[in-house]
């Protein structure tokens, strides 16, 4: 597969805290990669790095397999921590101001960007006079301006309200069906889960785990069970092989298997030969939720 | 290249700062100008004994060719009124976060830096211009009958350009380096108008001749005082030739400074984490 970023041993301190440890990442060609890791944990240090903004320590990154220089970063739009904009220029002046630099989009683009982040009626308006949110907005319409191959967002619902957070989200699905890479940070599990391919875990500058959402979050299954004999079920499924643990939640019964190996078929069949009658059966995958609150708890 | 001038005159153009600059600029160059036009008429213009001789010794400093050299050291006095308009030009940057911005959308640290050399070389370019129109004002008004020299003197409009790019460069080196407007604008203001001030008197004092190895000094002495200064009796007139002979030095010291300022601000900006 096509690598769009890939980072060797990166590592990068600010004085004695260490921001990055040795983080090694790759980023396929056409995934929509969350960074995900709780406030402090190192993601936006790592995107400042990744676009110059910041120098490593140690390490190395390379964007399209080439040694780094300003050119990639022509070709990515780029949304950092905030929205960045001269205060006294119009949206569309700043818009100006990214095309001249980025070479990406021209006025035809411009229009069309603010279209999408519904921005057009207060397109003459200067940026100090926008709210939290339209800032965002213009933010994301500058990240979007001339059409990137390669999308970098950290945070980016950041000061939107719910129904711009849905727009975001569905705009984010729409292009990375059209094959744009899309590299998103966020502490927002759930906006991750929803839409991303591959994640990674930071926390305090380690990288914990990496790699499609799938392969992160499935190394056990988990089958959630209840019946009206609560005591005789627990018996009665501690006795299925390969069955690792069993946790008793709300009167429910969570039964973790090794990876692949539950059957849902078979825990019935086996239940009901016991003289036990399920009144529920749920196939579990574990959210993302519990798998960060798992990695990232001491 | 063209395109880093276009980018920051789309920076500039629209920033209220800049036409207030111009503005002001354009309001204390002829009123300062002025002020001695009005100084030296009084002192001429009189039928005594004095008036005369007065006229004799001063010339006219407004007429063409002086006018160009007059004008351009009345006027160098204000080079502060830029040099607030440099500083807010670079620690806007900063505030705005734009100077990560910039490099996030694709420019490099070089041309970052490039597009604020730039800044600074458009700024003197509009100052110079009013004071060029100011020259050659005062030059048409004062005596109509000098016209034909117009072109003698016409080198002190490169020599206040340098000078105020070089005093320019000192502004935007601080504000780079403090990147907060109001601290770089102190620091400016306190060493251009006391410290250095303080240094050349006590220097002068102790007759230790290195004042125009200062930093502001060096382009100062580019734009000496008017010709007629010179007309003050046998020291005045040392002083001034002296002055004149050194002019050449002087430019020479002041692009070294210059190249220097921005070669650090360049060596920098290669480096810096840009928080």
């Amino acid at each position: 597969m096509e690598t769009v970023l890939q980072l060797t041993d990166v590592s990068k301190a600010y004085g004695a805290v260490k921001a990055l440890k040795q983080v090694s990442l790759t980023i396929p060609k056409g995934s929509v990669f969350g960074i995900l890791g709780p406030n402090g944990s190192g993601k936006t240090t790592m995107m400042s790095i990744v676009l110059d903004v910041l120098g490593a320590d140690t390490g190395t990154y390379s964007w399209f397999n080439q040694s780094p220089s300003s050119a990639d970063r022509k070709r990515i739009g780029s949304l950092l921590e905030t929205p960045n904009f001269y205060h006294y220029l119009s949206a569309v002046d700043n818009l100006k101001i990214t095309s001249a630099i980025s070479g990406r989009g021209n006025d035809q683009a411009i229009d069309e960007v603010l279209e999408i982040v519904k921005l057009t009626e207060r397109k003459k308006s200067k940026f100090s006079a926008y709210s939290l949110g339209m800032k965002q907005r213009l933010a994301i319409a500058a990240a979007l301006l001339g059409n990137p191959e390669v999308l970098l967002l950290d945070e980016p619902t950041n000061g939107l309200d719910p129904v711009g957070i849905l727009e975001i989200r569905e705009l984010i699905k729409r292009l990375a069906s059209k094959g744009i890479t899309i590299i998103i940070a966020s502490h927002l599990l759930d906006e991750v889960e929803k839409i991303c391919t591959h994640v990674a875990i930071l926390k305090r500058g380690n990288l914990l785990t990496s790699g499609p959402v799938d392969e992160v979050l499935s190394n056990e299954d988990i089958v959630e069970v209840s019946a009206e004999n609560m005591d005789a079920l627990k018996s009665c499924v501690g006795q299925i092989p390969d069955v690792l643990s069993i946790k008793e939640d709300n009167q429910r019964l969570q039964v973790h298997f090794k990876a692949g190996t539950a059957k849902m078929e078979a825990v019935n069949q086996h239940c009901f030969n016991h003289g036990i009658t399920l009144n529920l059966l749920l196939n579990k995958k574990k959210s993302l939720e519990s798998k960060f609150f798992e990695l990232t708890n001491d | 290249m063209l395109l880093l001038l276009k980018i920051e005159w789309l920076k500039i153009k629209r920033y209220p700062a800049f036409w207030w600059m111009l503005v002001i600029v354009m309001l204390t160059y002829p009123s300062i100008n002025y002020m001695f036009y009005n100084v030296y008429t009084q002192f001429t213009q009189g039928k005594e004994m004095t008036n005369n001789i007065a006229k004799m010794l001063l010339g006219n400093p407004f007429a063409f060719p002086e006018t160009f050299h007059t004008v351009a050291y009345f006027s160098s006095f204000f080079v502060l009124l830029p040099a607030i308009l440099v500083i807010m030009l670079i620690t806007n940057e900063y505030n705005y976060r734009t100077h990560k911005q910039n490099i996030i959308d694709g420019w490099s640290r070089k041309e970052f830096m490039g597009s604020k050399l730039i800044d600074v070389a458009i700024i003197s370019f509009v100052v110079m211009v009013v004071y060029m129109l100011v020259a050659l004002a005062f030059g048409i008004y004062a005596d109509p009958d000098n016209m034909g020299r117009i072109g003698e003197q016409l080198h002190y409009i490169p020599m206040f350009y340098l000078q105020t790019f070089a005093q320019l460069s000192i502004a935007f080196l601080l504000g780079y380096l403090v990147k907060k407007a109001f601290i770089a604008l102190g620091i400016f203001l306190f060493y251009y108008l006391v410290i250095e001030n303080i240094l050349v008197a006590y220097f002068k004092y102790k007759k230790i001749a290195i004042t125009r190895f200062l930093p502001f000094e060096v382009s100062d002495n580019i734009l000496v005082a008017p010709a007629f200064s010179g007309n003050f009796g046998k020291d005045a007139k040392e002083g001034y030739e002296l002055a004149l002979t050194l002019v050449g030095e002087q430019i020479i010291y002041t692009c070294i400074y210059t190249l220097i300022i921005w070669l650090i601000c360049f060596k920098v900006h290669s480096k810096r984490d840009l928080a």
